[in-house]
């Protein structure tokens, strides 16, 4: 009876993990610029990933503290990764396509810019 | 000391978890790589007191909760936006003042903006300001002061 209501669950989280995976991946085409898609891709590893790996835990009988473990991991990871990319294009001055609003305008110290264009430049050399 | 028997206690759950074989030869073997972890990071002496473990664990628990329903409901919102026939986006970029006082705060502040879809801090301000890149800004900056003294209120139950 347990068994049978976790691999139900498992079926759940498989197919509500691949539509959201889905979503993104359109959300990721659709959107116009890095800042939207990074939320896009976002959600891909925060719903896809977490949501395969609760699946996984629930329908296979062992391996289920790697699982948990790997379901932290990636929801520490991946806004940190996010976080960085869309850091480093305000930086080096990727603009937004359609903004409406710009608290950070003008915000950026020169120094931190001008190193992270210098890194850039020297990259494409 | 206590931060030394803190970090090997974490790396032996770590372990533990990993290999998932609690013989006893195992969880010494995830001792000694603990110390060995502990010996090399030289953690901090820093005042913790273990009879607000619980407290600040049940605290951890209710902030996670917490996190996963404000994530399933901007997972909603931002799949019905990419949904949309007509892409309803208003993007910009929102300063959110974050009143977390030591580093480790402002950081988890940034990470739960992070994670949830949505909203996505693009920068960090010197004050601790987080300048945040949102799908929706209008909705977001709408919401954004409730949201933030919620995080706030549920994040003190954890540090202090």
């Amino acid at each position: 009876m347990l068994e049978t209501i976790a691999y139900a669950a498992a079926i759940l989280a498989v197919v509500v993990g691949t539509l959201f995976s889905i979503v993104g991946i359109i959300g990721l085409v659709r959107l116009p610029d890095v800042y939207t898609r990074l939320h896009a891709a976002g959600k891909v590893s925060t719903f896809g990933v977490a949501l395969l790996a609760v699946a996984a835990v629930l329908a296979v009988p062992y391996a289920w503290s790697r699982g948990l473990l790997l379901i932290v991991l990636v929801l520490l990871a991946g806004p940190v990764v996010s976080h960085v990319i869309g850091s480093v294009a305000y930086r080096t001055g990727v603009p937004m396509r359609g903004a409406v609003r710009d608290d950070l305008a003008g915000r950026i110290s020169p120094a931190s810019r001008d190193a992270v264009r210098a890194m850039h430049e020297q990259e494409q050399v | 000391m206590l931060a030394y028997a803190r970090l090997v206690l974490i790396c032996l759950l770590l372990f533990l978890a990993l290999t998932e074989n609690v013989e006893l030869s195992n969880i010494v073997l995830g001792a000694l790589i603990g110390i060995l972890v502990a010996v090399i990071l030289k953690p901090a002496p820093e005042s913790l007191s273990i009879r607000r473990l619980p407290v600040a664990l049940f605290n951890l628990a209710r902030y996670t909760a917490w996190l996963a329903v404000d994530i399933i409901r901007n997972g909603i919102r931002v799949a019905r936006i990419v949904l949309d026939p007509k892409l309803p986006i208003r993007p910009g970029i929102l300063a959110i003042k974050s009143d977390m006082k030591t580093e480790l705060g402002i950081a988890l502040n940034a990470h739960a903006i992070t994670v949830t879809p949505g909203e996505q801090v693009v920068e960090i301000g010197e004050d601790g300001t987080l300048y945040t890149h949102c799908l929706d800004v209008v909705a977001s900056a709408a919401g954004a002061e409730a949201a933030q003294r919620t995080r706030r209120r549920l994040m003190e139950g954890i540090f202090e």
